[in-house]
This record gives C-alpha cells, structure tokens and sequence, in this order.
C-alpha cells in the first residue's frame, strides 16, 4: 500500500542541462515538504532535487552584509537596499538568468532596461560563438526528436555527453530506438572527435584524436576533401591522412547524419570560426545526403535565455541599454570583456555563479564593487555578494517555462514549496523593477 | 619533477556537475573539480605518488590542485582541469572580442608541491577579494 506521507509527481522536466529529461518522478514527504526519491534521472538532475531540500548551503530568507558578517532582513528592506544600488550605478550588470524560467528572464529584460544597464547571459562563456556563427550563415538543425527517430550516424564534436549530458546518448542519439532505427545503437555509426578519448569517444564506433585547438584546420580539410581536393601533408591537426578518408566516406555516405558540437568548438582560439566552419561543412554535405548540426547547451534553459532575450530586444546576449534602446556587440557588451576592462561598477546576478566560472582577473574586478545575488545556494558568489536575495528553486519549486537545447519549449513543473520566505525569480525581479520604478518616479 | 610545454584544457566531468549541485564549498567540489588530469606517462615524469598537490602555471596565472591520472588517455602533453574556480586561475581571459574567454589550450608548466595545500572553492575565490 501507497505510503500516505509521501506523495509523488510524474513527468517532471529536470531542470539540469539543456537535454530537459521529461519522464523524472519525484517523491516527497508531505509532512516536511522534502524530496526523499527521484527516479529516472541522472546523476547530476537527482543530486539538484537532493539539494533544493534545506541544508546548510540553502538560503531561506534574505540576507544582508553587515560589518563582514551576514543578517536577516525583511524582503522589503532587501529590495529596497538592492534598487538603491542598481539606480547609484552608472553601469550595472545583470548576468546570469539561464538556470531559470523565461518569465523571470523577461522581467530581467526589463530591469535592464529600466537602469539603461548590461544585459548578459552564460552563452556569453559558452555557446555564445556558436549564436554568433549562426548569424553569419544559419544553422541547418532540426528537433532532438527527429535524430532519435532518423539519425544514423552521430557526430559528438567537442561534446562529451557522458559527463556533461548524461541520458543524451540513452533519450536520443545512441542507445534509443527510434521509428526508422529499430535496433538502436546497433543502426547508429557514432563518431567522436576530440583531443581527449573521453568516456564518450569509448563508446564510439569511430575515435578522431586531434591537436588541441586545431579543429578549424580539421573541418576546413574534410570541406576540402568533400570538394574533391587532395589534401597535401600525411596529416591534418595530428590526424593522418586515411582516417580522414574514411571520415569522409562515412560522413557521405549515411542516410541522416547529426553532428552535436560542445565547447570543445566554442572555447578554443578559434572560438565562432570553428562553428562556422563547422556550419558550412554541414550545408556542404546536404550536397550529399541529409545532415544537421545542434549545440549541446549546457544550463537547462540558456536556450530560453537566446529566445526570450532575442524576442524582447533584438539579440540573444551581450545588450547595452545604457543609450537608451538595445545594442549588441560581443567583444564589448559581453561580461568577460566589460570586467577585464573594469567598466561594471555593480553586479546583479540571477541563477548564476560566475565567481567560479569567470576567469579570476574578470571576478577579481566584480568584486570591487557591489553585487547582490538571487542565488538559493552558497556559492563562490553568493557568499561575497552585498545582498543576497533567495529564490524558490524554477522547475523544483515553482512552474515555468525552459527550452530544450533544439529550442523546443517545454512547461516545468512544481513538486515541492521552497523553504522559509523564498520568491520565485520572477517575484523578486517583478520587486525589482516596481522599486527601481517608484525610485525613479516612473 | 617540473614538466614544462604542458597544454591544460578544461572540461566538464560528471563528479563536477554532481559536487557544484550539492554544496561548493564541500570538500566533495575540491575532489571533484580542484584536481588536474595527467596522460600516464607524463604522470610518472613528476615522481611523485598520485594525488600529490601540483601547482599549475600557465601566463594567466598559479593554482594548486590534486594531481590524478586520466581515465580518457592517452594524450601525451595535454593536462586537464575540470571547470570550475580552479581552472579559472589560470584560464587565459581573452575573447578575441567574440565574449567567450579561452578556457582550453593555454601552454602550461606543473610542478608537484608535496607540501602544498588545495583550498575550497570559497576560500579560493575569497583571495579574488582581499587582493
């Protein structure tokens, strides 16, 4: 017999990575409001259920820096000490955004806006030269669905799922039977090509090790060769000239090809070159058969970020409002290159921690100013931050919406009430903006 | 032993990604991402036992990590750090304009440091402040 103490919730969207695995269960226990159970996710997807429940990491109320040491604060005060802030900046950054629902990335839109500051998410230190290749000449890319069901050889180039997607391989490019790959892996060629024979490129029925940074040589000679070109030399960025061929044929010959590009592409020196290189390979094997491309986006929802950011200002990352309207220029507007050059002088990050992922000549500049969080974790951030402000956990502990990394939407659901006095993301930017407003006089 | 002409790339591991979700500044995070990945036969090049403290040097700066031996070999030259604030002390920060730093392919230099102690990410990251 069913325990009355627990409840549970099906089909729960895991808010992890860019894969939003669909079919999670989540049990709780009613009396505590705590996850005891998740079912079918990964590894990483069950230990963020595990980590919403209160611990000591977890914030529960808003919290304030006072003579070194941190105390509680009423939701208005916060809010009201934070607007404080954002409005005395000259030139505020608001960062982070893609480990929470759209609505709270729109009302992000519109407090940058509103401080005529920086808007940026995380594709700026990850996919954001994969967003920039596809202004340049386009993405030929279809839904996760359609490689599961079609796809016949796979490409994971610079991704390696295993560790950083880790059902992908199960829920859609390798192990899943699909409608015209009844036999699943065993109707998949699966190629990787990386410096590293990674856990992935195990599984691989075709291993390419190349040099480090040297993909852009690597794709430029496959186009070459797919043109009819002999190639010159006996190897290409360390990879010998035969299994270059047999590379080709095999990328030539397949019913339905995919390649998934990770960062192994975006973060090397050849950074948006390599995926447009990698982009017009692709186009270029069209002349041949049926191929597409899709980036393995690493936050559930950095996607959405892309889409919501775009739909509201024009562009997917890295927007100044301070003239007043939106204007897009990586390079200059992205957060990396604002603080190398010491131009922030206050920080509002949202669902992000980039004092672990920016390098620490870029965080070593955050920090001469002021920096409020809306972060439910201690984090390297949150613990130096001003003003800590605690958010309900979006896709464990309030609704939303979050795109998968082929920007198919999806709803998250709620499975349990976040702890103390946490908002939603939505709530404490909504707060945000009323009170940045009424300070205004707008 | 110092080995120098090393290339450190950094990239995601699933022991990264479950210790970030559960608490970083546990010790789990510092076993998790606070670590750098050697090819075997350079490993044995540092003569030293495995998960002795190694400083890592690259032009953008220093960090002391645990050494370990890579389960993806062999990738002879090439040293891994999973990402994270570790690897974040000697990225190399450039863009090239585009916004993304250039968190893979620095040269970098690894010297054991017996004596040597890996702090946790806050106490990592708290330097970034007093400095």
């Amino acid at each position: 017999m069913a325990d009355k103490n627990i409840r549970t919730v099906t089909d729960v969207i895991c808010p992890f990575c860019g894969t939003l695995c669909d079919d999670l269960e989540v049990d709780i226990d009613n009396k505590e409001e705590k996850i005891v159970e998740v079912r079918n996710g990964c590894q990483i997807g069950t230990k963020k259920y595990f980590s919403s429940n209160p611990s000591v990491h977890r914030y529960d109320k808003p919290l304030i820096k006072d003579n070194g040491s941190y105390k509680a604060i009423s939701w208005d005060e916060a809010i009201d000490k934070a607007a404080d802030i954002l409005i005395k900046a000259k030139r505020p950054l608001l960062y982070g955004f893609s480990s929470t629902e759209c609505d709270a990335q729109g009302k992000g839109v519109e407090l940058a806006e509103l401080l005529g500051g920086i808007l940026d998410n995380t594709a700026s230190v990850c996919h954001g030269p994969s967003l920039l290749a596809i202004q340049d000449v386009g993405a030929p890319t279809s839904t996760l669905g359609e490689y599961k069901n079609r796809a016949d050889l796979v490409v994971f180039w610079g991704s390696n799922p295993v560790h950083a997607h880790p059902r992908h391989l199960g829920r859609y490019s390798d192990f899943i039977r699909g409608y015209f790959r009844k036999d699943g892996s065993n109707d998949r060629f699966i190629v990787v090509v990386d410096p590293r024979n990674t856990h992935t490129a195990q599984l691989a029925d075709m291993y390419i090790q190349l040099n480090p940074s040297e993909d852009y040589e690597l794709i430029n000679a496959i186009r070459a060769m797919l043109r009819g070109v002999e190639l010159e030399g006996d190897e290409i960025s360390g990879v010998p000239k035969k299994i270059i061929i047999e590379l080709v044929n095999a990328l030539k010959s397949c019913n339905y090809g995919v390649i998934f590009f990770g960062m192994g592409l975006t973060q090397t020196l050849s950074h948006h070159r390599n995926i447009d290189a990698a982009i017009c390979l692709v186009r270029e094997l069209n002349d041949h058969t049926k191929f597409l491309l899709t980036p393995m986006r690493g936050h559930y929802n950095v996607a959405g970020a892309n889409q919501v950011f775009t739909w509201q200002t024009g562009y997917s990352y890295s927007i100044d409002f301070s003239r007043g309207y939106p204007r897009y220029n990586p390079g200059e507007f992205s957060s990396v290159d604002l603080l190398m050059r010491d131009e922030i002088d206050a920080s509002l990050i949202v669902a992000s921690d980039p004092a672990s992922n920016f390098p620490a000549a870029a965080v070593k500049n955050m920090f001469k100013y002021p920096l409020i969080s809306i972060e439910p974790h201690h984090t390297p951030t949150s613990v130096n931050a001003d003003i800590i402000l605690p958010p309900a956990i979006a896709g464990i502990e309030c609704e939303g919406t979050a795109y998968r990394m082929d920007s198919v939407p999806l709803r998250l659901r709620k499975v349990k009430d976040a702890p103390g006095d946490c908002l939603t993301d939505k709530e404490i930017l909504e707060r945000l903006v009323e009170a940045v407003k009424k300070k205004k006089g707008e | 032993m110092r080995i120098n002409n090393l290339i450190l790339i950094t990239c995601r591991t699933i022991n990264q990604g479950v210790a970030l979700e559960g608490g970083k500044n546990t010790i789990e995070n510092v076993r998790a991402a606070g670590i750098c990945a050697f090819d075997k036969e350079d490993f044995k090049k540092l003569d030293c036992p495995v998960g002795t403290p190694v400083k890592v040097i690259t032009e953008h700066g220093e960090v002391v990590v645990y050494s370990t031996i890579s389960e993806e070999g062999p990738h002879p030259g090439i040293i891994f750090i999973p990402m994270g604030p570790w690897a974040n002390q000697v990225v190399n920060p450039d863009s090239q304009s585009c916004g993304t730093p250039t968190y893979k392919g620095m040269k970098a230099s690894v010297e054991p440091l017996p004596n040597g102690k890996v702090l946790n990410a806050v106490n990592l990251i708290k330097l970034l402040k007093v400095a």
